[in-house]
């Protein structure tokens, strides 16, 4: 049924009064979304995938627009992240991967990054979805069980497939979030919680404001491998940044999507790797232990095994473009 | 002004406007026509353009192929010029009407229930909670509907809603009708349904096996308890020439299904109108099938019936079968009085289906040491999904249309349709013939390989010549086939490229043949009723009203009509004017499918014509005092051949010639001439006419990745003459866009609990422009003795080789043979992490892609082809009007029967008990008995 839910639109004028409106309606026990472009959750909305009686518009909230080299506000569209607008270049190449053209001048990147999981057990019609006799991630009050790996009714493989959050983790990105306990800063790789459903540490009433980035985020050089079957409107099936400072090995930081319920920064496989610039890095070997490290599910378009190989390929890639002759 | 002294024009001559009488009462003007030699936009007349005359009758269009029946009635207006089709300024500026544009005063809106359940019964509906709902207008279930219908006389096994049970996840349940969408959409939450479970099938291979409760039951007819629809068997030619071969291949294939993909969603408007005649709104690509089922399911006269064809989004075959939701908005309409609208979501379209059949194929085949195809073994398993739709023919075509473009010295075939638990499968674009084209082709590269021979040359030395029959008794009339091949050699560049591209980068040609019109109309002996009619009508203003039945779903078909009788006429296309849409102003057509619109409906418009052609020079005859024989129609004017100042205008010679009679009303029909074999079958795959198709494909692979890009393809096409090159262009380049989703992305996923997992236009991935590769259209014009103007099909036919090509084109990149389609990512890079482990390879860039070192069969075939191209040369011209039968080339007398010269020769539709142990997957269907025979054997 493609008949959009009705539903109660606020347009709060400031960050307070979102804040404050969220508030209200958590101590009245009413649900709500919070919307930027609407590209991700008006879809799922109009396939009755769980929709919510009111819903928070942040578009008419001044510091969600600010666009600058080291900030960039959670309303501005994908569209919007140029090379003119000082942007770091990784993220301008990241940017025009998303979607298509068309989809990237409404979804934002706060949108991206706060981007539903997606499973096919669970993006479809409603009617589809009785018909498997619903899931974890969207139950209709059944309890029902999930259905990529039955049996587990504890966690939800649900994968997230946004494109801008790995790219913002290796430019060591920090997200601001404000809600009814204050503002809060984090790592962006510390934003993400292991769980297709949670899938961040959002509070209820918290929503993501900007992204922050080191003032001297331009002093890193950065590649993005994106692995889709269509070279338009797919999102990723796989997806690898690296970055580093050139000539600094140390700084070299590596992040993938598309893999798991989260995007996922490996710190710990590339410091496991590490050498001293002296010495030539082990591309290969990193590539696989990255691709070890990852542990796909079924539930997008190309099948797990495959993804996973391809993480060793896109990781190598990254790599060699970016170290170049090293 | 000429006109002024001559008058015969005006309606009543001598008026000079209006006046005032001595009464002082004042009359009106009398109304006068535009001047003569008006219409159109030009003021003025154009002169003959002789470049689209043919050289035949004087004009300076080449005829290599030699004169044609319609070179005199070409008149250089419009035929082989490229045009904008007529309707696009409607679809362009958003005013064409589709099926969710109709809207009619007071409507209501429909949905349907549909089935959560792969395979149950129904044991009862409770609808008194829906009836209850406040807003709801109507209900109705399979109940109010029992009689069933089908597209297919032979087959009618749908209902409008389920009565028994449901047969697939998506099946009609039930249906409601309500104020608003809302409402009907809560409406359907209501329903208080009792199932039983039924245990569901949904891989082919086992719907060969007995079932306690199969899908459909044909009781005496039924073959075992299994769930086989349709099995086919044939054999022809001398099948010993298979046990000693110079060279073969063998391919197993998986394809998957895939679904047409047109933009608009299935939408359809019912009204029964304050006489009680119902009105149905639909976009249909054959609307008088869907009006016959209408009146079978509604039990009302199909003259109380009117099928309102709206424009058509894009059909391809999927809306070519008579839909339940029509029978169900019909019914809606009928309980509530009021007109009913249902409009699918895309997952409702997915339910319906109707797409190309998922396929295991399998393709055998041989060749002698001079180098002649000994044999094709085909052995097709379709999975139809829940009901018949089109399967019957399917079965067949999947066979059948590989008989040709190759002459074979033996050709067997064994094909079987099952029902599945799963959206049933149909129609679609390259009907039947698309899949074992690919596999046969991809064979074909490989045995030539394993011959040391270059894979155009193999197929050049092979042709079967114009004016020839095919193995199975198909009457080949045009055939510009060797010209398709030898044109897309020459402009890819292949003989510098074929074999010798770096690690990753490959070329690969493939072949297409196909029907142009199905030569039997489904519903009638073409004995008693014409394939197709046209009404024209001309009245005073001289514009040219034309009724067809013809369905335009995006192809041009109005545009043809438009076209040829423009052309014959001597008239700008903006006069003709063509009425399709409604089924009470239309004659009977069968509408757009089969590729036979062009082919047959412009025929028809062409005598049509004609007929009024010649009753307007016969007037100009009795004015100018010339025969019609040395008249010359152009642009607007008649005048005699040799003083072209003696002349009359359109107009003038339209007047003389309604004076006494009125406007001017003529029909023409058209129907296909005896032809075809009397073997059981026979009429499958039989055609007044067939195209012909080569195309090479260049690809780019990551061999790490494994994902293929087509960079370029030379596309050429044999579609007899081009009415319209810039359509034909349009449906070449189409073709490849669709041929490519199926190769390289597009399936329906099914998944492991039998659920379509990609019931959306996101993740069911049809190629963006991103992934269409540079196509380079080649029309090649073989002139069909019997196609309007010399036409034939374009819009087919030109799908089926861009499969192969990429396939082949593929292994000449990284040396890997697949054959699981569509060639997604994962499956490549599978096939070539299985090759390197099978070859010890460690490495992907250490791949070995193929290189052709010519063996000793390349120079033979090569002169083979050139004799063959002389021989080709002067049958097209019908300088040499021997017969010829397939069997030719294997050294047989086409005069006498090849049975009696060869003790092997073998026609057969059943297998011999001896035969049975060695069939195919499909061919095990022959293992079963029919109930009939059971119960003769108990």
């Amino acid at each position: 049924m493609m008949l959009m839910p009705p539903f109660t639109l606020h347009h709060p004028q400031s960050v307070d009064e979102a804040v404050g409106l969220a508030g209200d309606l958590i101590s009245k026990g009413e649900a709500f979304d919070w919307v930027a472009g609407g590209t991700d959750v008006l879809p799922n909305y109009k396939w009755h995938i769980n929709p919510k009686p009111h819903v928070i518009s942040l578009a008419a909230i001044p510091d969600a627009h600010s666009l600058s080299t080291c900030e960039i506000g959670c309303m501005v569209p994908l569209a919007s992240l140029t090379e003119s607008n000082g942007v770091h270049p990784l993220l301008v190449e990241a940017a025009s991967k998303v979607a298509s053209t068309l989809i990237r001048k409404s979804a934002t990147v706060g949108g991206n990054l706060c981007l539903d999981t997606r499973c096919f057990w669970y993006n479809q019609g409603e009617d589809w979805r009785r018909s498997i006799d619903w899931c974890h991630k969207a139950d209709c009050g059944t309890g029902a069980d999930c259905r990529v790996i039955p049996n587990q009714n504890t966690l939800c493989v649900a994968t997230y497939q946004g494109d801008m959050a790995p790219n913002f983790m290796v430019l060591e990105a920090s997200v601001v979030l404000i809600g009814p306990a204050g503002e809060r800063v984090l790592p962006l790789h510390e934003f993400y919680q292991l769980d297709g459903m949670k899938k961040n540490v959002l509070e209820p009433g918290e929503f993501l404001l900007k992204v922050v980035l080191p003032d001297d985020v331009m002093s890193r050089e950065g590649r993005y491998q994106k692995l889709r079957v269509r070279d338009s409107w797919d999102f990723p099936e796989a997806g690898i940044a690296a970055s580093w400072v050139p000539g600094r090995m140390e700084t070299l930081m590596i992040a993938s999507t598309a893999l798991e319920s989260i995007p996922r920064l490996h710190a710990d496989v590339v410091g496991e790797h590490m050498v001293d610039s002296n010495t030539d890095l082990d591309v290969i070997a990193l590539s696989k232990a990255i691709q070890k490290s990852v542990k796909p599910v079924n539930n997008t378009a190309l099948p797990p095994r495959y993804r996973r190989s391809m993480v060793k390929t896109l990781t190598k890639r990254a790599l060699k473009a970016l170290l170049g002759g090293r | 002004m000429r006109s002024d002294t001559m008058g015969t024009y005006r309606q009543q001559p001598g008026s000079k406007g209006s006046e005032t009488r001595r009464d002082g009462k004042r009359v009106a003007g009398k109304q006068r026509f535009p001047p003569p030699g008006s219409g159109g936009s030009e003021p003025v007349m154009r002169p003959r353009d002789l470049d689209f005359i043919p050289e035949t009758v004087g004009g300076r269009e080449p005829k290599p192929a030699g004169d044609h029946i319609h070179d005199r009635d070409r008149t250089g207006t419009t035929v082989g010029k490229p045009m904008a089709l007529v309707d696009s300024n409607a679809k362009v500026t958003g005013q064409a009407w589709y099926g969710d544009d109709v809207r009619l005063s007071g409507e209501i809106i429909g949905k349907i229930l549909r089935s959560p359940h792969h395979y149950a019964r129904i044991k009862s509906i409770d609808t008194t909670r829906v009836e209850a709902l406040p807003g709801v207008l109507a209900v109705a279930t399979g109940q109010d509907a029992p009689n069933r219908f089908g597209v297919l006389p032979v087959t009618k096994d749908e209902h409008a809603m389920a009565v028994d049970k449901v047969r697939h996840v998506g099946d009609l349940v039930a249906c409601v009708a309500a104020v608003d969408e809302a409402t009907a959409v809560h409406a359907l939450s209501l329903f208080d349904i009792e199932w039983e479970m039924l245990e569901p099938v949904f891989d082919p291979k086992k719907g060969l096996e007995d079932h306690d409760e199969p899908i459909h039951w044909r009781g005496k007819y039924h073959l075992a308890r299994t769930n086989v629809q349709k099995r086919v068997f044939q054999e022809f030619g001398d099948r010993s020439l298979v046990d000693s071969p110079h060279a073969s291949s063998h391919g197993s294939w998986t394809m998957s299904g895939v679904h047409h993909g047109f933009t608009e969603p299935h939408a359809v408007v019912a009204h029964w109108d304050p006489n009680g005649r119902l009105q149905l709104y639909t976009p249909q690509q054959v609307p008088h099938y869907t009006h016959r089922a209408l009146s079978t399911v509604l039990d009302v006269p199909m003259h109380q019936i009117n099928v309102v064809r709206t424009f058509v989004g894009g059909g391809f075959g999927g809306k070519s079968d008579p839909f339940p939701h029509e029978m169900c908005a019909a019914i809606l309409a009928r309980k509530s009085g009021r007109p009913v609208r249902i409009t699918f979501d895309r997952e409702e379209v997915y339910w319906i289906n109707r797409g190309r059949h998922p396929s295991h194929i399998d393709v055998k085949m041989t060749a002698d040491d001079e180098g002649r195809i000994s044999s094709f073994d085909i052995d097709a398993l379709i999975d139809g999904g829940g009901f018949a739709s089109f399967g019957h023919v399917t079965s067949y075509y999947n066979g059948v249309l590989a008989t040709a473009p190759y002459e074979l010295g033996s050709f067997h075939y064994t094909g079987a349709r099952v029902w599945t638990n799963k959206p049933a499968s149909g129609a679609m674009r390259g009907h039947g013939a698309v899949n074992t084209r690919c596999a046969v082709e991809v064979g074909l590269d490989e045995m030539a390989e394993s011959m040391e021979v270059d894979p155009i040359d193999l197929r050049l030395a092979n042709l079967l010549p114009p004016h020839s029959r095919t193995i199975s008794g198909f009457r080949i009339t045009s055939n510009g086939m060797r010209e398709a091949l030898e044109r897309v050699r020459e402009g890819s560049e292949w003989d510098q490229k074929f074999r010798q591209m770096p690690l990753g980068k490959g070329i690969g040609i493939g072949c297409g043949f196909f029907i142009s019109g199905s030569g039997l109309p489904i519903h009638w002996d073409p004995k008693n009723f014409p394939h197709a009619t046209v009404h024209i009508q001309v009245d005073m203003d001289g514009g040219v009203t034309v009724h067809t039945g013809a369905a335009d779903i995006g192809q041009g078909s109005t545009t043809a009509v438009a076209q040829v009788v423009a052309e014959v006429l001597a008239l700008p296309i903006e006069m003709i004017h063509v009425r399709s849409h409604e089924s009470d102003t239309s004659p009977v057509d069968l509408g757009s499918y089969s590729s036979r619109v062009t082919f047959m409906n412009a025929n028809a418009a062409i005598r049509a014509a004609i007929g009024i052609r010649d009753q307007i020079l016969k007037a100009a005859w009795e004015m100018l005092g010339y025969h019609p024989n040395v008249l010359v129609l152009n642009d607007r004017r008649i005048y005699y051949k040799h003083d072209p100042a003696v002349s009359v205008s359109y107009l003038e010679a339209l007047h003389k010639a309604q004076a006494d009679t009125g406007a001017l009303i003529a029909r023409g029909a058209y129907r296909s001439p005896p032809m075809g074999g009397v073997h059981k079958g026979a009429a499958a795959g039989l055609a007044p006419a067939y195209s012909f198709s080569a195309y090479v494909a260049e690809v780019d692979v990551d061999v790490e990745t494994g994902l293929v890009k087509c960079t370029n393809v030379w596309a050429a096409h044999d579609c007899g003459k081009a009415l319209n090159p810039l359509a034909v262009k349009g449906q070449i380049i189409g073709s490849c866009h669709m041929g490519l989703g199926q190769v390289l992305s597009e399936k329906m996923v099914y998944g492991r609990t039998g659920h379509l997992q990609n019931a959306n236009l996101l993740e069911y991935k049809i190629p963006s422009v991103h992934e269409m590769p540079h196509v380079e259209p080649i029309i090649v014009e073989s002139s069909d003795p019997e196609g309007p103007f010399g036409a034939k099909e374009a819009g087919e036919g030109p799908l089926l080789p861009i499969l192969p090509a990429v396939v082949n084109a593929v292994y000449d990149a990284i040396g890997v043979r697949l054959r699981d389609l569509p060639l997604t990512p994962d499956v490549v890079y599978n096939g070539i992490q299985k090759h390197m482990k099978a070859n010890g390879i460690d490495d992907e860039t250490d791949l070995n892609p193929p290189r052709l070192q010519h063996g000793s069969l390349q120079a033979p075939l090569v002169q083979r082809a050139a004799e063959h191209k002389d021989r080709d040369r002067l049958r097209q011209r019908s300088e040499d009007t021997s017969a010829y039968v397939n069997g030719v080339l294997f050294g047989f007398d086409p005069n006498r029967p090849l049975s009696e010269q060869l003790e092997g020769w073998r026609e057969a539709d059943e297998p011999l008990p001896e035969q049975l142990a060695e069939l195919g997957f499909a061919g095990r269907a022959w293992l079963k008995k029919e109930q009939r025979q059971m119960e003769d054997d108990a």
